[in-house]
């Protein structure tokens, strides 16, 4: 598993983007302890301290039905992952969402590049793992594993546990 | 690869273009695309087929949230013209060469379908 480590950068999406362009292998994961400038869907802002697990994956080339598919995986994989290692009942607000206790814990972002046919995909996927609190304007909207189950998460462990899942599941829906 | 079929007598020009997966073939006028991965059959209009030699088509049904590019202006390859939040992804559509915008035919917000002229080149 090929991770490259960031301790703050703008986006790791757009950082993902940068070196998908470059060449960089499918698969490789692009993971920052802060991003500078998260955003989501339509260019929102994601709220991205440092605490929580933010990380992008360069996808392999596939047809845009695959890449739905694998945006609207993530999201069960994620809630998956939680609910098996902390023992919690996440609800996944499809298509991009997953939510504890009724807000919002992870955020996941595909972005295409396309031409006479697709020139790039990556997936971002933020998790609100070690986040201690939210300004105002988030904290009836959003939560993280901390604050829910009063302790510290392992980043690198979850990690680790949703990439090789998405890398079985893209392997089955690509087959 | 160009051929022609001969039918009760009446001559019929065939086209037969592979294009990624796709099979277009033309029979006079009218041209049919056949989709490998769909196996269905769709007839694209001979508007839609003039305009797709200069026009940028949209690759997916969806909402067109920013436009990068004025009419008239120089698009290098690679660059941006807009994006499609589409199937619950965002959607950079790019330049495949160098090329100039001579018409916008959508605006920003606006619900797209798939095959739908976005933008028409110089």
């Amino acid at each position: 598993m090929q991770i490259e480590k960031f301790k703050s950068i703008s986006s790791t999406n757009k950082k993902a983007k940068e070196m998908s362009n470059l060449g960089v292998a499918p698969w490789t994961v692009v993971v920052s302890e802060v991003q500078e400038n998260g955003y989501g869907r339509k260019g929102e802002a994601w709220y991205s301290p440092k605490g929580g697990l933010y990380f992008s994956i360069i996808l392999p080339r596939g047809n845009i039905d695959d890449l739905q598919i694998i945006t609207i995986l993530a999201a069960f994989i994620v809630a998956k992952t939680i609910k098996e290692s902390f023992n919690v009942e996440p609800l996944i607000k499809l298509p991009n969402d997953v939510l504890l206790n009724g807000k919002k814990i992870c955020g996941i972002l595909t972005e295409n590049v396309i031409g006479s046919d697709v020139k790039l995909s990556v997936i971002g996927i933020g998790i609100n793992t070690n986040i201690e609190s939210f300004p105002l304007e988030l904290k009836d909207i959003a939560t993280s594993l901390k604050m829910e189950l009063g302790k510290e998460v392992d980043n690198t462990e979850l990690l680790e546990k949703i990439i090789t899942e998405l890398k079985n599941q893209f392997k089955i829906i690509s087959e | 690869m160009d051929f022609k079929i001969k039918i009760k007598n009446k001559e019929y020009q065939i086209e037969l273009k592979e294009n990624c997966g796709a099979v277009k073939i033309k029979i006079g006028g009218k041209e049919f695309v056949f989709g490998s991965n769909k196996g269905s059959l769709i007839e694209t209009s001979s508007i839609k087929k003039d305009s797709l030699n200069k026009g940028i088509a949209s690759s997916l049904s969806g909402v067109v949230t920013k436009i990068f590019v004025k009419e008239g202006s120089h698009v290098k390859a690679g660059n941006k013209f807009l994006t499609l939040s589409a199937m619950k992804m965002e959607n950079e559509i790019v330049a495949e060469n160098d090329c100039k915008i001579k018409k916008i035919l959508v605006k920003e917000n606006q619900q797209v379908k798939e095959g739908e002229i976005l933008i028409i080149l110089e």
